[in-house]
């Protein structure tokens, strides 16, 4: 069974029509990438589904729940909004940590706030927390930064800092995990240790969404590709398939342009 | 349409704003009365300024005292309320009455013209000059009015000095109060000041602040008065008491202890 | 000079009481201004359009006048259109009505620096709170108040310091502040007269006043330098 199923998600700007009815789905374990050229709204696709953007219309499921429906989603309340959201997990193009906070915090700020709405937090605060630290080291150490744990954002490299955010969408344990090109904020020397880090999380069959420009990466890596062009998924299929014999003219130029 | 809204929204405001300062304008009389107020909330609020002999601090003392001050507590004492004394700016002194954050105005307050339309005012009660103020070694060359045509005076804004020197012709500077007026003969950027006698006694000669100033011409005679809201029944009671303050010597032991006897008027 | 000690110890003990007035009136704006302010901006960045309209409105008449005007409406209004004087004529009247025109006027410069700072926070920090579900006031008060308050100390610090001098302008409504206080040597008071110094040595009040702060400030903005936002 399908562990994310995206059905008919439109999504209009004024009158800029972004996204004309996107279906796709994605196995458990699986890594999934979309490519395309910018413009064609692949962003887009990945902000309705992480909800950053709301899409007009569409249906999405993870693990068989319904996260969004356009039709019911003005009548969840916030809290349940948010309940259904951590379903899935995203990494930012521009890390996004939190300033103020050392690489420690930034990755245990959002489980301790949500462990406080736990029945039995008041009860086993100080377990919880110990909890929620252990396992935010473990993440750290698996990222490579166990000896920068106390250091600030601003002392990290691009690389360090995107290594950071993975292991902070990581701690909430997601079902699935986005990225909206994680690497094209990085020097290029800096984007391979992004890459490894991926390729290990896929490895582990970690469920994983990538937006991406790295055609060789997503080649490598994906079981899945998705080709958007102008709003809609113009081909779609397994990595090898797509890349080594592309049926549609759109995708045999856009891959041209790589070469 | 939002644009609608904005100027809708905007003109509604201003209008308001034009009705509500219209309305500071207009003097309504009390109209309950203004002695039941006082003796409802307890207290006379009396609006000074620093002005010996009439209402003054000692040196090192908290309590406001001076003819003015003094007699003031005696009256409060017969309508049976504290007397609370409050700085005031002058120039708003006749908004404090009637915004009622003071009850009167009783501080050598000189009864001119514009005093007495905009507040209801006790009889007079005391004598009052405007007086030339002149350096003490130039003293002998401006005995006369006449002499003193050429002087550049300084005068306290809106003050009956003011007024004497405009219809004499002088030519004036404005400044703040009295004391600045003394402070400017005495820095020399002018020439002389007209002030209240009263005030010139006490301020001005030998064993004073001002030991080098001196006064010469005496411009006008002037009355002091007491000055209470437009409509105010206070001011029968308070005509009443000062008779009565008179006539039982009390008036004039306090004018002995600040030695204004001789401007008294019974 | 020996006229200068004389005078000394009283003009001293009245530019105490006097300051002392001051540093009240500056202390009780703060403490009502600072979370005021916040509130307005609040209402200025609504997105319900009446609300947003009518703060900016606010804060426009209250930056466009003079606070010293703001300070005869607010003591002389009541008494003068509606004929109840509710602030009482004494100093603690009047102190209290100066406090309230200092809070309203300050909480609107305020809430124009807070919107600001608010403003510039990048839209990714909100972001990522909202995909690690993060509730929108814990977003404002775990993730962008600590960004905000480092981005706004230099022009608060700023905004504070001019309140500092700010103050004087309650003599209108006859505060009895420092400025009044030495003022009133040059008309006469406590047997002192014609005397302009002590105007002009309540300027070593303020100075040394706004030298504190100014090193409270430095210290902060120190104290915030660990990250860069």
């Amino acid at each position: 069974m399908a562990i994310l199923e995206v059905q008919n998600i439109h999504k209009s700007f004024g009158r800029t029509e972004v996204l004309k009815g996107i279906s796709f789905s994605l196995e458990k374990g699986n890594v999934l990438s979309i490519i395309g050229s910018s413009g064609s709204g692949k962003t887009t696709l990945l902000r309705c589904i992480n909800f950053l953007e709301t899409a007009d219309t569409g249906r999405i499921t993870v693990d068989g729940d319904v996260i969004f429906d356009s039709d019911t989603q003005a009548k969840l309340s916030p809290r349940e909004k948010r309940d259904k959201q951590l379903k899935i997990g995203l990494v930012f193009q521009q890390f996004n940590l939190f300033p103020q906070y050392n690489v420690l915090d930034n990755v245990t700020l959002a489980p301790r706030l949500r462990a406080k709405e736990r029945e039995d937090y008041k009860k086993n605060k100080k377990q919880i927390n110990a909890e929620i630290e252990e396992k935010a080291k473990a993440l750290l150490e698996k990222m490579g930064l166990s000896d920068k744990l106390q250091n600030y954002p601003c002392e990290l490299s691009g690389g360090q800092q995107q290594r950071v955010s993975i292991a902070r969408a990581m701690a909430l344990e997601p079902k699935i995990l986005f990225f909206d090109e994680p690497t094209s904020a990085l020097d290029p020397e800096l984007t391979g240790e992004i890459l490894k880090v991926i390729r290990e999380l896929a490895e582990e069959h970690m469920t994983m969404v990538i937006v991406t420009h790295e055609m060789n990466f997503a080649k490598d890596v994906s079981d899945h590709i998705v080709f958007m062009d102008h709003g809609v998924i113009a081909e779609e299929g397994r990595a090898e398939d797509l890349f080594n014999n592309p049926q549609s003219e759109r995708l045999k130029a856009f891959l041209n342009n790589y070469d | 349409m939002r644009k609608k809204i904005i100027a809708l929204v905007l003109s509604v405001l201003m209008i308001g704003l034009c009705f509500a300062l219209a309305g500071c304008g207009d003097k309504k009389p009390a109209a309950d009365s203004d002695l039941a107020y006082i003796k409802d909330k307890g207290t006379l609020v009396i609006g000074i300024t620093d002005f010996a002999p009439m209402d003054f601090q000692k040196k090192g003392s908290e309590e406001w005292v001076g003819f003015d001050a003094d007699l003031a507590k005696k009256f409060a004492e017969s309508l049976g309320v504290k007397a609370e004394f409050q700085l005031i700016e002058w120039d708003y002194k006749t908004t404090e009455l009637d915004g009622k954050t003071i009850d009167c105005v009783w501080n050598g307050m000189t009864l001119t013209e514009e005093v007495k339309a905009a507040m209801d005012c006790s009889k007079p009660y005391c004598n009052n000059q405007q007086i030339v103020i002149v350096p003490a070694d130039k003293a002998a060359d401006y005995q006369t009015a006449e002499a003193c045509k050429d002087l550049q005076f300084a005068v306290e804004n809106g003050s009956a000095g003011e007024e004497v020197a405009t219809e004499f012709g002088f030519k004036i500077t404005e400044v703040e109060n009295q004391a600045s007026a003394l402070q400017e003969v005495a820095a020399g950027t002018c020439d002389a000041a007209i002030i209240d006698s009263l005030m010139a006694a006490a301020m001005v000669g030998e064993g004073t602040s001002y030991a080098n100033l001196t006064y010469t011409v005496g411009l006008n005679d002037e009355e002091y008065g007491v000055g209470f809201r437009k409509g105010s029944d206070v001011v029968a009671v308070f005509n009443a008491f000062l008779e009565e303050a008179i006539a039982d010597g009390t008036v004039d032991a306090i004018a002995e202890t600040y030695d204004v006897q001789a401007a008294l008027i019974k | 000079m020996a006229q200068f000690f004389q005078q000394f110890p009283t003009v001293f003990a009245a530019l105490n009481v006097g300051f002392l007035q001051t540093l009240k009136l500056f202390i009780c704006t703060l403490l009502g201004a600072l979370p005021l302010g916040l509130l307005i901006s609040f209402g200025s960045m609504s997105k319900f359009k009446p609300l947003s309209l009518v703060t900016r409105l606010i804060v426009w008449v209250v930056r466009g006048t003079p606070l010293m005007i703001q300070l005869l409406i607010i003591f002389f209004f009541p008494g003068l259109v509606w004929g109840k004087p509710i602030w009482g004529g004494g100093e603690s009247g009047r102190f209290l009505a100066a406090t309230v025109a200092f809070i309203i006027n300050y909480a609107c410069y305020f809430s124009e620096i807070y919107r600001g700072g608010i403003q510039s926070i990048p839209v990714g920090q909100h972001e990522a709170s909202q995909v690690l579900g993060l509730t929108k006031s814990q977003t404002f008060f775990r993730v962008v108040l600590l960004q905000v308050v480092k981005r706004i100390v230099p022009p608060m610090s700023n905004e504070i310091i001019t309140l500092v001098k700010d103050t004087s302008l309650a003599r209108i409504i006859a505060l009895q502040e420092i400025i009044w206080a030495g003022q009133s040597f040059m008309k006469g008071s406590h047997g002192i007269a014609g005397q302009i110094w002590p105007l002009f040595f309540t300027g070593v009040y303020y100075l040394l006043f706004s030298g504190i702060l100014t090193l409270l400030f430095n210290k902060l903005e120190k104290k915030l330098s660990y990250f860069k936002v």
